[in-house]
């Protein structure tokens, strides 16, 4: 049932997408084309991004699309770009109080 | 059928009228030079030279506001270009030739702010509020505006490394090694 209906899915209109994922060093871009109607998840799954960074768990890293955070049910759209995110290694806080006591100020207004 | 053909006709010519005629005198009139001046810079829209983009710049350009030598992007290729458009001649001899840089994040210091993302004019910059930023190098033209906001200091610009991948012969008459 469930494959059937991702195969009428196929069989409809489909969209062309980016998926992508990136490190420090190494930034790659998934050109996938989607069919319409499909979620950010099943973008994710189908731009094969998870077989060449086995690291990423759906379940705790973080996505969106073009900067803004959603949910793994969110429809993608035609040139949109789902964004795999990473969590931050600095505490802001910690990095806010560092510059204080470096009696460096944050830039322009400061607050993030 | 033929009451429609020839109301349909009739509205046609009517509305082309009206529409050739507001052409006519409504017209914005626009500086060829402009255009021409706007077409010879990178279009990144990167702002370096203080203006919003490269059609300000332009303007400014065709009006002598502004220097031709303003596109750091474009380096002594551009300024060379302009001043023969322009029928003048620019002293380039102290011109420096900025390397291809791009921005790189320092991930012990980027706090998650999006500050960055909101600058950048050709989002190569992957992150959301409070997760990592990270750049995307092959979009990044080295603008630097990143760089300029970021609050804690964690982007740094790079010079673009030689590899396989991003060198290039050097152009005739630049007396610049490669990059």
């Amino acid at each position: 049932m469930l494959l059937s209906t991702v195969q009428i899915k196929f069989m409809g209109d489909s969209i062309n997408i980016e998926v992508v994922y990136a490190l420090p060093h190494e930034q790659i871009v998934f050109k996938v084309p989607v069919p319409a109607g499909a979620t950010v998840f099943e973008a994710i799954k189908l731009s094969g991004v998870l077989q060449i960074h086995p690291e990423i768990d759906l379940a705790k890293n973080r996505f969106g699309i073009y900067g803004k955070l959603s949910k793994a049910d969110t429809l993608v759209r035609d040139k949109d770009r789902v964004e795999i995110y990473r969590p931050l290694i600095a505490d802001p806080k910690e990095v806010r109080r560092q510059r204080a006591a470096e009696g460096k100020a944050m830039k322009k207004g400061g607050e993030a | 059928m033929l009451m429609a053909i020839g109301s349909l006709t009739a509205m046609g010519v009517t509305l082309g009228t009206i529409l050739g005629a507001a052409a006519k005198f409504l017209a914005v009139e626009e500086n060829p030079l402009e255009e021409e001046l706007k077409a010879m810079l990178p279009g990144s829209q990167c702002g370096q030279c203080g203006f919003i983009g490269c059609g300000q710049a332009a303007a400014a350009l065709a009006k002598g506001e502004a220097p031709v030598t303003l596109c750091p992007p474009g380096g002594k290729a551009v300024a060379e270009a302009l001043a023969k458009k322009l029928g003048i001649t620019a002293d380039l001899s102290e011109h420096e030739e900025k390397v291809p840089e791009y921005a790189f994040i320092n991930e012990a210091l980027c706090i998650g702010c999006t500050r960055c993302i909101r600058e950048c004019s050709v989002d190569a910059i992957l992150g959301a509020n409070k997760l990592m930023h990270t750049i995307i190098a092959e979009p990044c033209h080295g603008c630097a505006k990143c760089f300029a906001v970021c609050p804690t200091d964690a982007i740094v610009m790079r010079p673009i490394e030689v590899t396989l991948g991003t060198w290039h012969w050097s152009k005739p008459g630049d007396g610049h090694a490669v990059h």
